[in-house]
C-alpha cells in the first residue's frame, strides 16, 4: 500500500507535535505503570546544574591500575556510597586516563554532608585490620595506644560483614563473618589474648578496641562496637562501617585530583536562565527561517523543533546527563541545524529561477543539497565524536547534545521536510515561486 | 560577480595582519593566560550578603591567611532566579597553587571576620591538581590535531575531483586560520583559557570545516558541469553561488549564539559566557575564512600544482 503525499506528512507532522508534547508536559498511559516524565523533571542533570560535588579520583603517582582494578574500584565506590545512604551518584571508569570520576548530586531536602569528607572517605583504601596492642605504648599527645604491627588478621579473612542490632543495649554493632581461615585466626588470637585488648583498624584509622573476655570460636561470633550510646548515630554509622567491610579494600589509595563542588541554587538559576536563552534563541531563529524562505521557512521550522524535541527525549529516555555546556550545544545545533534546510531552499530558489516549475525545483533541489549537506555533518560529527572521547564532565554533555543534534538533523532536516514540502508543492495555491522565496526582483545573480 | 580569488591577497594580508596582532601579544603575555584547570589551583566563590564590598581588601585578606600571594579576589554576580528584582553578589577567590582544607578554611574565616558572609556561604569550590590540569591540556591539544588530521583524510578522500589532499590541506589550513584568530582575541584581551574554550575550538573546527565543504561542493560539481571555465572563474562562481547559504547559516547560528552570550553575560553563569563567547569568535572568523580563505587558497595552490604539471613534460 502507497501512502498518499498527505498522509504522509500528516504523519511526520503528528510525531513532531507528540514528540513536542511528551517533552513540555510528559506522557502517561492509562491503565499501565508506562509514564515519561516531561523533560524539565526528567532529565538526569551534571552536578553544574543539579548542584553537588564530582571528583576526579585518580591512583597515586607511579601505580598503573589495570582495567580490572579500576571496575573493581568502581564497584567498591558504589557501595561505600550506598553505604552512606548515597543512590543517585554517578561513577564512571575513564579507562584512557586511568581513573575514576564519581558525581554526587545534591539531594533536595537533605543534609548536604561536607563534600570533602565524602571523597576523601571514598577514596581511603579501607584496609581493616585485628592488631594485638601494646600497652606500654601510648602516643603521649592523644592518649591513644599506637598502632602495632603484630596483625591478628586481615580484610581478606573477613567474607561480609551486617549491620544489626544488640538486643540488650539496643544500639547498632556490625557483626563479621570470617572465612574458614579467618574464624581459625581469629579463635588462636582470641585464645591467647584473653584479658588483653584487641584493636580493630579501618587503614590507621582506630574503629574499636575490645577487652578480650574468652576464647571465641565460630565464624559469625565477632562483633564492633561503635563507641558511642546514640541510638540513632550508631545505626547510620553501623551501615556505613558495615558496607565499607563488605566491600573490601581499594587496591590502591585514591587521591582527589580534581574536586569541584557547586551549591544547587547556582545550578537551578543557570538552567532556568538557560531555558529561557533556547527558547528565545528558536524564537529568531524560526523568525528569520519563515520571513527569509516563506513556505519552505515553514516547513523548517517544524523540522526543528521536532529535532530539539527528539534530543530531548532521547536524553529523557537515555538519562544521560545534560550540563550546562550541553544546553549551550543543544542551542547552537538549533542554528546549525537549519543549515541542511538553508542548502536545500537556496538549491530550491536556483532551479526555480532558471525556469523550473515549483515541483521540478522542490525534487531537484532536495538531490543536489544531499552531497553538501552528507559531507558537512559527517565533518561535524567527527569532531564531536572527538570531543567526546577526550572530554572530561560537562564537555562530553556538549559533544553528545552537538552528535545527538547532527544526526537527527540528518533525518529531520532531509527526510522531514522533503515528506512535507512535495505535499504541500502538490497544492496548487502553494505553488507559487515568492512562497518559496524566490521573488523574481531581488533575484541575486 | 565579485572576483573574490583576483583580490584574494587583500584578505590574505588582513588576516595576517590580525594574526601577527595576536603572535606580538602572546609573546608579550608570555603564553596564553591559562584557567586552574589547565595549570592547577583551588577556586572558590562566596556567597555575598550585598555587592557592596571591597575586592582587593578580600585579596589581601586572602592572600596574608595562608601567606602566600598567587591569590586573586574579584566580584561576579548573578541574578536570582526565584526573585528576577534581586542579585546575588559573589566574591571569587583564585589561587593559583592549590589550596588544602586547612588552608581554605583558613581563608575563609579570616574573609568572615571581616566582610558579611553568609553562613554556609561556598557556593562554589573548584579544586585542581597541576599534574591533571597538565594532562588535560596535552589531551586537548591532541584531540585538535587528530580532528585536523581527520578532517584532511576526509575531505581527501570525499572531494578526489579537487585533488582530494591538497582540497583537505588548504580547508584545514582555513580552519586553523580560525583557531589562531580564537587564540589571538583570547592572547590580546588576556581571557583566561579554560575546558569550555578548547570545546568550543573543537566545535568551530566541524562548523568551519562544514561551511567551506559547502562551496567545495559546489566546485566539485560545478566543475563536472563546465569543464571549460578556469579554475579561477569556477572558484569565483561557486563562491558566488553559495554566498546567501553561507550568510543564512552563520546568521542563524549566531543569532543563537549571540543569544545565549547575552543571556549568560546578562545573568552571570559564566560556565555558559565562557563557552560562547569563543564560539562567537569562531563563527565570525570560520565564515570569513570560508568565503575568503579556503577556495582562493585551494585556486592558488591548484593553479601552481598545474603549472608545474604543465612544466615538466615539456622539459623532458
Amino acid at each position: 500500500m502507497k501512502l498518499s503525499s498527505g498522509i504522509k506528512s500528516f504523519l511526520v507532522l503528528a510525531i513532531i507535535a507528540a514528540m513536542t508534547a511528551i517533552v513540555l508536559v510528559g506522557l502517561k498511559i492509562p491503565n499501565s505503570d508506562y509514564s515519561i516524565p516531561k523533560a524539565y523533571d526528567g532529565i538526569r542533570y551534571g552536578i553544574d546544574i543539579s548542584g553537588g560535588v564530582s571528583a576526579v579520583l585518580t591512583a597515586p603517582d607511579g601505580v598503573k591500575p589495570t582495567d580490572d582494578e579500576l571496575e573493581t574500584v568502581k564497584e567498591i565506590i558504589d557501595t561505600r556510597l550506598e553505604g552512606k545512604q548515597i543512590y543517585d551518584k554517578t561513577v564512571t571508569v575513564d579507562k584512557v586516563n586511568r581513573r575514576v570520576l564519581v558525581e554526587i548530586p545534591y539531594k533536595k531536602g537533605s543534609e548536604a554532608a561536607d563534600p570533602y569528607e565524602t571523597i576523601a572517605d571514598i577514596g581511603a583504601t579501607a584496609m581493616l585490620s585485628f592488631r594485638e596492642v601494646d600497652e606500654d605504648k601510648v602516643d603521649p599527645e592523644t592518649g591513644a595506644y599506637e598502632m602495632s604491627d603484630k596483625i591478628v588478621l586481615q580484610g581478606k579473612d573477613i567474607e561480609s560483614a551486617v549491620a544489626e542490632t544488640d538486643p540488650q543495649t539496643q544500639l547498632a554493632v556490625v557483626r563479621l563473618i570470617f572465612s574458614d581461615e579467618g574464624a581459625k585466626k581469629f579463635e588462636e588470637a582470641t585464645g591467647r589474648l584473653i584479658g588483653q585488648r584487641i584493636a580493630i583498624y579501618l587503614d590507621d584509622q582506630l574503629v574499636s578496641d575490645p577487652i578480650v573476655n574468652e576464647k571465641i570460636s565460630g565464624k559469625d561470633k565477632a562483633v564492633i562496637n561503635l563507641g558511642t550510646t546514640d541510638r540513632e548515630e550508631s545505626i547510620v554509622r553501623a551501615k556505613e562501617l558495615a558496607a565499607i567491610i563488605r566491600s573490601g579494600a581499594l587496591p590502591f589509595k585514591l587521591e582527589a585530583k580534581d574536586v569541584n563542588h557547586i551549591s544547587p541554587i547556582i545550578g537551578e538559576n543557570a538552567l532556568n536562565i538557560s531555558i529561557y536563552a533556547g527558547a528565545v534563541a528558536l524564537l529568531l531563529v524560526w523568525l528569520f527561517m519563515l520571513l527569509y524562505y516563506r513556505v519552505p521557512g515553514l516547513v523548517a521550522d517544524m523540522a526543528l523543533l521536532g529535532q530539539a524535541a527528539a534530543v530531548i527525549l532521547i536524553l529523557v529516555l537515555t538519562g544521560m546527563t545534560l550540563t550546562l555546556p550541553g544546553i549551550a550545544g543543544m542551542i547552537l545545533t538549533v542554528g546549525m541545524s537549519v543549515d541542511a534546510n538553508v542548502i536545500i531552499f537556496e538549491r530550491i530558489k536556483e532551479e526555480i529561477k532558471s525556469g523550473k516549475t515549483v515541483q521540478a525545483a522542490v525534487d531537484l533541489g532536495f538531490d543536489r543539497a544531499f552531497a553538501a549537506i552528507l559531507d558537512g555533518n559527517l565533518t561535524t560529527l567527527i569532531t564531536a565524536v572527538i570531543l567526546y572521547y577526550f572530554g572530561t564532565g560537562p564537555v562530553r554533555s556538549f559533544a553528545i547534545t552537538l552528535g545527538l543534534g547532527v544526526i537527527l538533523n540528518f533525518v529531520t532536516a532531509i527526510y522531514g521536510t522533503k515528506i512535507v514540502l512535495k505535499a504541500l508543492a502538490e497544492i496548487r495555491a502553494l505553488r507559487k515561486p515568492w512562497l518559496f522565496g524566490a521573488k523574481g526582483g531581488t533575484a541575486n545573480v | 560577480m565579485f572576483d573574490y580569488v583576483g583580490k584574494r591577497k587583500y584578505f590574505f594580508i588582513l588576516s595576517a595582519v590580525l594574526l601577527l596582532i595576536g603572535l606580538v601579544a602572546l609573546i608579550v603575555r608570555g603564553g596564553l593566560n591559562l584557567d586552574i584547570q589547565f595549570k592547577g589551583g583551588t577556586q572558590i566563590e562566596i556567597e555575598m550578603e550585598n555587592g557592596d564590598f571591597d575586592a582587593n581588601r578580600a585579596e589581601n585578606l586572602a592572600q596574608e591567611a595562608v601567606g602566600k600571594s598567587g591569590i586573586h579576589a574579584q566580584k561576579s554576580q548573578t541574578l536570582d532566579a526565584q526573585n528576577s528584582n534581586q542579585a546575588i553578589s559573589f566574591l571569587v577567590i583564585k589561587s593559583s597553587g592549590k589550596l588544602t582544607d586547612d588552608e581554605r578554611n583558613k581563608v575563609l574565616s579570616a574573609l568572615r571576620a571581616e566582610f558579611n558572609i553568609k553562613e554556609d556561604a561556598e557556593m562554589i569550590v573548584r579544586d585542581v591538581d597541576p599534574s591533571i590540569g597538565s594532562e588535560l591540556l596535552t589531551k586537548s591539544l591532541i584531540a585538535v590535531v587528530l580532528s585536523l588530521v581527520l578532517l584532511v583524510l576526509y575531505i581527501g578522500i570525499r572531494f578526489k575531483m579537487m585533488s582530494g589532499l591538497l582540497a583537505g590541506f588548504t580547508a584545514v589550513l582555513a580552519v586553523l586560520h580560525d583557531v589562531l584568530m580564537m587564540v589571538a582575541v583570547y592572547a590580546v584581551f588576556n581571557i583566561p583559557v579554560n575546558d569550555s574554550f578548547i570545546a568550543a575550538i573543537l566545535t568551530i573546527l566541524g562548523y568551519s570545516v562544514n561551511d567551506t565543504i559547502v562551496i567545495y561542493d559546489r566546485i566539485r560539481e560545478n566543475s563536472k558541469i563546465s569543464r571549460k571555465d578556469s579554475i579561477k572563474d569556477l572558484v569565483n562562481k561557486s563562491i558566488t553561488q553559495s554566498m546567501s547559504r553561507t550568510i543564512n547559516t552563520t546568521v542563524s547560528t549566531l543569532i543563537c549564539v549571540i543569544t545565549v552570550y547575552a543571556f549568560s553575560v546578562y545573568n552571570g553563569i559564566g560556565s555558559m559566557e565562557e563557552f560562547t563567547f569563543p564560539l562567537i569568535i569562531g563563527l565570525i572568523s570560520g565564515t570569513y575564512s570560508t568565503i575568503f580563505i579556503a577556495s582562493p587558497l585551494w585556486e592558488l595552490l591548484k593553479e601552481k600544482q598545474a603549472k608545474k604539471k604543465a612544466s615538466q613534460p615539456a622539459k623532458a
